[in-house]
């Protein structure tokens, strides 16, 4: 048995079968990207643990995270915000987890997405569990944990078949279980097939993220990701708008109480989901309820008319530069009413 | 830390490195592999490398007491000081709340109310694999069938010899120790064949178990629903290849790390699947538990040297035992009965139907044999009797209405993968992977190698936790 030659062979195969792997999926225009996990979401939630009275953390679902763009917020305002809002989560727990397990003081800016916040707080809802499991993560993460993070971050940002989803169900799962789950034969639970759900968005080592070009410029691609929204609009469940309120003004009076400032945000949504946003979950009957019951800073993309002028390419987030222009306009609003200041020039 | 993670990957080329530089005599490299050791479980949970240092400490203090003293009342004393620390340590750490639970409830059912809290204890990794492994060591020098280890430093590896501490194979002190204390230094055979083996072993933990079977695995045993038959045998026979692939692709990495360091670690399966009869199947299965159990608890109550409704009883209580080691939860003890049973009705029919096995009748024997495991399997994998009840129902065609929860191309797969794995059972029962490896062609093995190798890398996985980590 020559095992040096075996080796030497086994290396040389895998060389070139990876090598070919890498430089096909890149042909089909797959590039390396981060994966927005538990491990990066962590690592932000930890920065809470020594944030000051002059940081701002932001939470809520995909629309705080798509539409808040930390660079233009840090030139607005000097400070870089931490950003924990999580797609297709309440805020709720998260929100209860920094009041009643840190001594965070400074601001939160929660995202109102009114399907999501509204939505539940049984704790395996998705919604709420999304969440949830990373608040769990971060508390009970161990060394060995934090050190995988590290050190498949170079692999994550070099390598184009490394793209990988905590969330199962993306179209664009190349690892060897997304590409099983392609094959399908018949549909023998006779379960509705959600539409291909392909990565609109590419998010950066602190969460920033931005909306893919392509979702903006491509419409085919952009309804691709509008079905997915219908998919998932077809069976409405109505709000459970006593329960969410109750659990969410209950920790925000704690963290009143003790100096912290709360603002509430509305990010835009446009055509069919605004549509069914009004329809379903009006403003009247929830959003002005939480304001007033809240007592807190707030902002409604409707009332602004810096904020009330764009348009969705999938309805329900920002481009890139829109994004941009938003979070300019939504700081520059916020500094004036006197919620944010900005440390350069203060 | 896990085999399957890249941190593991950085900290073993580092112990590698370390070990085989030339800068070090052999007591300084014993150091650094104990060391290691700790770092490899502190990682996981640092305050819990206390317990490892009290099971050492106590047992090396126990052994060398049982060593030099002659009074009986003594050296009994030692003993059960040694098996009350390790006995207690599992006691309160895996089974504390499941003794809590059932006191409750027995109080309950005897009409006095009695609430309290769960205690919600962590469970330490590995907890009952190391106080076995150490309780062996203590047991065998009462027994005076080994001397202590030489040195402290000997025995606190043998303890903690991070390839093994976690998830076995559980060494005994006679095996293992012996091996520290000469200088070890694997042969470049040895070394690549380790490395071979700990691409098997994480190919089999990552693609096979992880990738290929534990998704169908969860979705049938995860349904509160009363399942089809096909789902239900579908689920049954995933979890018995992902269980598989899962341990004894742990034991395969063990191994195989132990290789490259020098260290031969005895072997923890052979080819289970293929065994004609329940007997067999344990001196294939978990070999290392199956012979502790032997020689810690069968023999000592009796073994088969008491008449036969005696040596049943004996046989039933190890199989108990057994089944409550691999969890504190009375499914696993359901699971231990029914090896228990199938073992007892396997001696009746040798004693009272005896036949001779030949190729043919075997094949199927073992078909039978692997058939009748996996209907434990579901006592095994179901987090409660009302799911174990379902699935049993399901799968004797109880429910034929029952729910579909599993797509045609998932079941296709899961049977696919399953009679791969029993022919290849069948096909290596009476050989092993090195013997194999050293017939094949360099080329071929290679290729096989590589085609491991990439699978991995394109499974990517998702750092699960071997199953055998909570037991």
């Amino acid at each position: 048995m020559n095992l040096k030659q075996t080796l030497l062979i086994a290396i040389t195969i895998s060389f070139i079968v990876l090598g070919s792997w890498e430089t096909y999926w890149r042909s089909q225009g797959y590039y390396p990207t981060l994966d927005d996990n538990k491990d990066l979401w962590a690592v932000q939630r930890s920065k809470v643990t020594k944030a000051t009275s002059n940081d701002v953390v932001l939470m809520g679902s995909s629309r705080v995270l798509f539409d808040i763009q930390l660079d233009e917020w840090e030139a607005e305002t000097g400070k870089r915000p931490i950003q924990l809002a999580s797609a297709g989560a309440t805020p709720l727990p998260l929100f209860s987890d920094i009041v009643n397990n840190s001594d965070y003081t400074g601001t939160v800016v929660v995202g109102v997405t009114p399907g999501l916040f509204f939505s539940t707080t049984y704790p395996m809802a998705p919604p709420w569990k999304r969440v949830q499991t990373r608040v769990n993560y971060y508390q009970d993460r161990t060394f060995a944990q934090r050190l995988n993070h590290q050190i498949s971050l170079p692999f994550q940002n070099n390598l184009a078949f490394m793209v990988s989803f905590e969330e199962k169900g993306y179209a664009d799962e190349i690892n060897l279980n997304g590409l099983l789950k392609r094959i399908r034969i018949g549909n023998r639970t006779g379960n509705k097939m959600m539409p291909p759900f392909h990565e609109f968005s590419n998010i950066a080592l602190d969460r920033n993220t931005k909306m893919k070009d392509r979702t903006a410029t491509d419409t085919a691609f952009a309804n691709t990701v509008k079905a997915v929204w219908a998919f998932y609009q077809q069976d409405p469940h109505p709000p459970e708008k006593e329960a969410t309120m109750t659990f969410f003004l209950k920790d925000a009076k704690k963290f009143k109480d003790r100096g912290g400032s709360l603002v509430l945000l509305r990010c835009p949504s446009s055509g069919r989901d605004r549509m069914g946003e009004n329809m379903d979950l009006p403003r009247t009957e929830l959003w002005d309820d939480l304001v007033t019951q809240a007592n807190v800073p707030s902002y409604h993309f409707e009332d602004y008319d810096q904020l009330n002028q764009f348009i969705c390419p999938e309805d329900s987030h920002l481009s890139g530069p829109d994004a941009q222009i938003f979070t300019t306009e939504l700081t520059k609003i916020m500094i004036q009413d006197s919620v944010l200041t900005n440390s350069k020039t203060n | 830390m896990l085999f399957n993670s890249l941190s593991f990957a950085v900290f073993l080329i580092i112990v590698l490195a370390l070990y085989y530089a030339p800068l070090f005599n052999w007591a300084n490299k014993k150091r650094i592999l104990l060391l290691s050791s700790y770092v490899f479980y502190g990682l996981w949970n640092p305050p819990l490398i206390l317990l490892l240092w009290i099971s050492t400490i106590v047992d090396w203090t126990a052994g060398n007491k049982l060593a030099k003293e002659e009074n009986q009342n003594k050296r009994k004393f030692w003993l059960l000081l040694s098996m009350f620390v390790n006995l207690g340590f599992l006691a309160f750490f895996k089974y504390g709340d499941f003794l809590l639970e059932n006191f409750v409830m027995f109080m309950d059912a005897i009409g006095v109310e009695f609430h309290v809290q769960p205690m919600d204890i962590i469970l330490p990794m590995g907890i009952s694999f190391y106080t076995f492994q150490t309780m062996s060591y203590t047991i065998d020098i009462y027994k005076k069938k080994i001397k202590p280890a030489n040195t402290f430093l000997d025995f606190a590896l043998y303890v903690t010899f991070f390839p093994q501490l976690v998830a076995g194979p559980i060494v005994r002190a006679k095996d293992l120790i012996t091996q520290f204390y000469e200088p070890k230094k694997a042969t470049i055979n040895q070394f690549l064949f380790g490395l071979f083996s700990l691409t098997l072993g994480l190919f089999m933990k990552v693609v096979l178990a992880d990738t290929l079977l534990s998704e169908t695995s969860d979705t049938v045993f995860d349904s509160r629903n009363v399942l089809s038959f096909w789902d239900a045998l579908a689920g049954t026979l995933a979890f018995s290849g992902q269980i598989l692939f899962d341990f004894a692709g742990y034991s395969t990495c063990a191994i195989g790390i132990a290789l490259m360091l020098g260290i031969i670690l005895p072997d923890n399966f052979k080819y289970p699947y293929a065994s004609v009869g329940f007997s067999e199947f344990w001196k294939r299965w978990h070999i290392s538990l199956s012979t502790w159990l032997r020689d810690y608890l069968y023999i000592p109550l009796g073994g088969s040297h008491n008449g036969l409704i005696k040596t049943y009883v004996v046989l039933m209580i190890t199989m108990l035992l057994g089944g409550l080691w691999h969890g504190a939860a009375w499914t696993f003890v359901v699971w231990g009965a029914l090896h228990g049973t199938y073992l007892i009705l396997e001696r009746i029919q040798k004693k009272y139907l005896p036949f001779k096995i030949t190729p043919f009748n075997g094949f199927f024997l073992a078909i039978l044999t692997y058939a009748c495991i996996n209907t434990t399997w579901v006592f095994f994998r179901a987090k409660d009797f009302v799911t174990a009840k379902n699935m049993v129902g399901s799968l004797f065609y109880i429910n034929p209405e029952g729910e579909k929860v599993l797509e045609s191309f998932d079941i296709i797969k899961v049977f696919t993968v399953i009679t791969i794995l029993f022919l290849c059972h069948w096909i290596m029962r009476n050989t092993s992977v090195k013997s194999v490896s050293e017939k094949i062609p360099s080329w071929l093995l290679g290729v096989i190698w590589a085609i491991m190798f990439v699978l991995i890398v394109i499974a990517q996985g998702t750092g699960e936790q071997f199953i055998y980590f909570q037991f």
